[in-house]
């Protein structure tokens, strides 16, 4: 028997016959669709048990009180607690670790080496960029400890805010609804206080402020003074008539007037509105252990022109900048400039080293009390995920230098202010508040670390703050300049690049 | 849904809790406003005056969910857009999806997002992706669904408790949760309480799509912008 | 001479059928075995254990899948049998305290949203109604996987998409892609 040509056309149409009765071509077909869903690239999210942590939002000074939602150990979601909502960068806080520019490595050893040899005859300074932590306080022993130690606070004197009693507010420039105090206070005080915000550009505060007074850029200090003396302020380009209102308006009872940057005239302006001790109070501190022999706080400006050898900027947790023309007349010709930052965005480009932090939230660390908290505080932030290797923690590094061992020093404080048995202490899980003289050391450090705040107890007199008029051109951070110097969370594409509800400056 | 204009401040934060919830990826350089995906956007809208007299307002805009000839259901040929009997929810299907974009073009809302781009996370965020949401893949639609991984969850939830029946408490989607000043409240319209409020409206009311999305505002000047057919065309958003 | 034809059409339709049923499977599905031999067998029998016992339904209605190593461990800290399979799990996994890297039969794609809760607390649906006898098995099958689409075989076998469908279809339960699908 011989195959002819029409015998293997016969024998390929069996095979297609029966092939198409097979399992075979449908399932190519079923796997090429599949294929298409599951392209390479394309993340399978991790699936597991449910999970709720708390801490506290260290992306800027408000502190908010975070419930993040865990897939195991990793946070997949934040949210704020009832009535105390979280802006949207604290919401995305947890991608912050993703972001593009981050610097991972650096020699730290070598830096090390480096500024302990400077140390031992040159002047040392540490500029804090969010004072009146527990890292702060680590800062301040640390000078203290070095022969020319110096500690440079990016605001020298940090009030405090009474919303509570506030009913008119001028704001030079300040963000006061955005990324200023805690958004729920600023919330609910928002009903019972008026806000006129004088500023050049029509920044969010200005967009949602009562009135905004578009002044000329520079002219902060000539509306000052206008306001202070009813003269002049033509320079503003604003109307004489609306300087005087807006003066008019000030006299009256709960007058605040707050600006981005401190000056004399500011102070003077508000001891003049009777602001000053009512509105206007110290910020009060958590106690710390007697232990701690802090080094002063050295206002910027009264530091010798060129006397500066090592200047370490900590950035990890910055509020407020100082412009580095500032900065720059201060050091030394041959000065060492060491930063403490995630990304190159801030005083990087200056700085011969930068040496890699954690951000948030994979720091341990505190964070001040608000600036809208007439009462002290005592949060800290823990970490929802572990930091890469090769992170520096700047206050253990400096400590360091100083022979200072600042690893228990958030513990040391915890003791100190159970040590004290004032205040009441509230855990966010059960939502229950009990008075620190109630509970054990342990067991408060334990709560402290599970997600709860201290608040110190009510009562007492406000007191005026110790304002020293003496830190101009420090920068408040807003938003977009916070996004303009330093890391942020990916999904911000969302409010900068895909919609344009937020401007990039 | 009901959404108090008066009440957003544009603060943003619904639509990054949408982000982190949906696990919708951050937009590769170089995407601007019209190729980007966001399931809620807020818009800016202004009084059209200069200097310190405009006004601004804030317009939270997300798919509206249509209930009457639903535009994008209509016209999609894959049957990848089905309007929930159940739940009133439109829901869309990127398995489905061919990635025509005849529902982009149908939606009046512009509430539909394509994916221009293979979903992309930077190094290691694949880890926060929510495990309740599957990503989408490049060529395909998708736009708000209430959140249904949430309500999957609270079925779930409500099932282990021996419930068929949710509480309004069980689900809540994410930008709800996120608003900061309660702008946005979420209930469901069949229950009385849930009715819409007097002065409410609705946007392009008279197309006919009977959106489930009711607005507030005290002010005329945005109720106008809003309430006018090609209204948020003068948005800046 | 058509006879003859026909001949020639059936071998090749014989051959692609033999191809198509028996040695595409082969081709497409990567086969492998699990890390650890288990029986449920032993453990339904003897140990008298019920499958909610380490298949659990956690109290916000998630399921926790595949038990993790404490939960084995928890029995099986030590050796309580005499048999290999046992003693190398205590060995590799408990006293390392190394997690098994189970491959999951049922593992659904990422677009599928699956309750058990509701069907096992709602519905009353037995788990052999989906998984067949795999609670009385007495060792466990090697893992095939598709090469392309990359899912278990097994859930082209008894849960597929239109399995689901099926019955729900006959229970009045077919509403929306969206219950499914997330």
């Amino acid at each position: 028997m011989k195959a002819t040509r029409r015998d293997l056309f016969k024998f390929a149409a069996g095979g297609a016959t029966g092939l198409l009765l097979t399992p075979a071509p449908w399932r190519l077909v079923t796997d090429a669709a599949l294929w298409s869903e599951n392209w390479p690239g394309i993340p399978k999210p991790v699936r597991g048990e449910l999970r709720t942590r708390f801490t506290h939002c260290a992306l800027c000074p408000a502190g908010c009180a975070v419930k993040a939602r865990c897939v195991g150990d990793q946070p997949i979601s934040l949210i704020g607690l009832p009535g105390k909502p979280l802006c949207a960068f604290g919401l995305m806080g947890h991608q912050l670790p993703y972001h593009a520019g981050r610097v991972r490595q650096a020699d730290a050893d070598a830096v090390r080496a480096v500024i302990a040899k400077r140390a031992a005859n040159e002047t040392v300074a540490v500029l804090d960029l969010r004072p009146g932590r527990t890292a702060s306080w680590t800062y301040r022993r640390a000078m203290a400890a070095l022969p020319r130690g110096v500690y440079l606070a990016a605001r020298s004197s940090v009030p405090a805010v009474n919303l509570d009693a506030v009913k008119i507010i001028l704001s030079l420039g300040v963000p006061v609804l955005d990324g200023w105090g805690t958004p729920s206070n600023v919330q609910q005080a928002r009903s019972h206080f008026r806000l006129i915000q004088a500023e050049p550009a029509e920044s969010r505060t200005a967009l949602l402020a009562d009135q905004w007074l578009k002044i000329r850029p520079g002219t902060e200090l000539e509306l000052v003074e206008a306001l202070a003396t009813g003269r002049g302020g033509a320079g503003t380009g604003l109307n004489e008539k609306v300087i005087a209102s807006v003066a008019n308006e000030l006299v009256q009872a709960g007058a605040l007037f707050l600006a981005a940057e401190e000056s004399p005239s500011v102070l003077e302006l508000n001891r003049k509105l009777g602001a000053v001790g009512k509105t206007i109070v110290a910020q009060r501190e958590a106690p710390v252990p007697r232990s701690w022999k802090p080094a002063p706080v050295t206002p910027i400006n009264s530091v010798p022109e060129r006397s500066i050898g090592v200047l370490l900027i900590d950035e990890s947790a910055a509020d407020s900048y100082v412009p580095w023309s500032k900065l720059e007349g201060k050091l030394a010709p041959d000065a060492l400039v060491v930063t403490f930052a995630s990304s190159q965005a801030g005083y990087g480009r200056q700085a011969k080293h930068l040496l890699p932090t954690a951000v948030y939230p994979e720091s341990t660390g505190d964070i001040p009390p608000a600036i809208d908290s007439p009462l002290a505080t005592f949060r800290l932030t823990t970490p929802l995920v572990a930091p890469p290797r090769g992170v520096v923690n700047p206050a253990q590094f400096i400590g360091g230098l100083a022979a200072i061992d600042a690893a228990d020093a958030l513990r040391e404080r915890a003791g100190a202010i159970h040590a004290a048995g004032r205040g009441s202490v509230c855990t966010y899980a059960d939502g229950r508040s009990i008075p620190v003289e109630d509970i054990q050391p342990d067991q408060f450090w334990k709560a402290l670390n599970d997600g709860a705040c201290w608040i110190d107890e009510p009562g007492g007199k406000l007191l005026p703050p110790v304002l020293r008029a003496s830190t101009p051109a420090v920068v408040a951070l807003n938003w977009e300049k916070r996004a303009a110097r330093g890391p942020m969370p990916p999904l911000v594409s969302k409010l900068y690049q895909e919609s344009n509800l937020r401007v990039r400056i | 849904m009901s959404i108090d204009i008066d009440k957003c401040t544009g603060c943003g934060a619904c639509m990054v809790a949408c982000a982190v919830e949906n696990n919708v990826p951050p937009a590769p350089e170089g995407v601007n406003e019209r190729k980007g995906i966001t399931w809620i956007r807020v818009f800016r809208l202004d009084n059209g005056a200069e200097g310190v007299d405009r006004k601004w307002a804030f317009l939270p805009m997300l798919c509206q969910q249509c209930g009457e000839n639903t535009p994008c259901v209509s016209v999609c040929p894959q049957q990848a857009v089905q309007l929930d009997p159940a739940t009133g929810i439109v829901g869309q299907m990127p398995e489905r999806c061919l990635g025509c974009r005849y529902c982009m073009a149908a939606c009046p809302y512009h509430a539909r997002y394509f994916n221009w781009w293979d979903p992309s996370w930077p190094a290691g965020m694949e880890k926060t992706l929510n495990p309740a949401v599957a990503p989408r893949m490049r060529g395909v639609v998708e736009k708000c669904n209430f959140c249904h991984g949430r309500w999957h969850a609270a079925k779930a939830r409500a099932a282990a408790q021996g419930r068929r029946d949710l509480d309004p408490a069980d689900y809540v989607p994410a930008c709800v949760e996120a608003c900061p000043t309660s702008a946005i409240r979420f209930g469901d319209l069949n229950d009385l309480e849930n009715a819409p409020e007097r002065g409410s409206f609705r946007l392009l009311e008279k197309l006919g799509t009977g959106p489930k999305i009711y607005y507030q505002t005290q002010r005329d000047w945005v109720r106008e912008i809003a309430a006018a057919p090609g209204g948020t065309e003068r948005a800046h958003g | 001479m058509s006879h003859r034809g026909t001949l020639f059409f059936l071998a090749g339709a014989l051959i692609a059928l033999g191809a198509g049923w028996a040695g595409f499977p082969r081709v497409i599905y990567r086969s492998r075995p699990q890390p650890v031999e288990f029986s449920h067998k032993v453990h339904a029998e003897k140990a008298g254990m019920k499958c909610e016992d380490c298949h659990e339904i956690r109290a916000d209605g998630s399921f926790a899948g595949i038990p993790r190593r404490e939960k084995c461990a928890g029995c099986h800290e030590a050796a309580m049998g005499t048999t290999l399979a046992e003693k190398q799990f205590i060995d590799g996994y408990v006293t390392p305290q190394r997690e098994v890297q189970w491959s999951v039969y049922a593992r659904q794609p990422e677009n599928v949203y699956f309750s058990h809760a509701s069907h096992v607390k709602l519905a009353h649906l037995e788990c052999a109604t989906c998984h067949g006898d795999h609670g009385t098995s007495d060792s466990l099958r090697p893992y095939q996987e598709d090469r392309i689409s990359g899912y278990s075989r097994d859930i082209w076998r008894a849960m597929k998409m239109n399995d689901c469908v099926a019955c729900h279809r006959s229970h009045g339960f077919e509403k929306s892609c969206l219950d499914c699908h997330k």
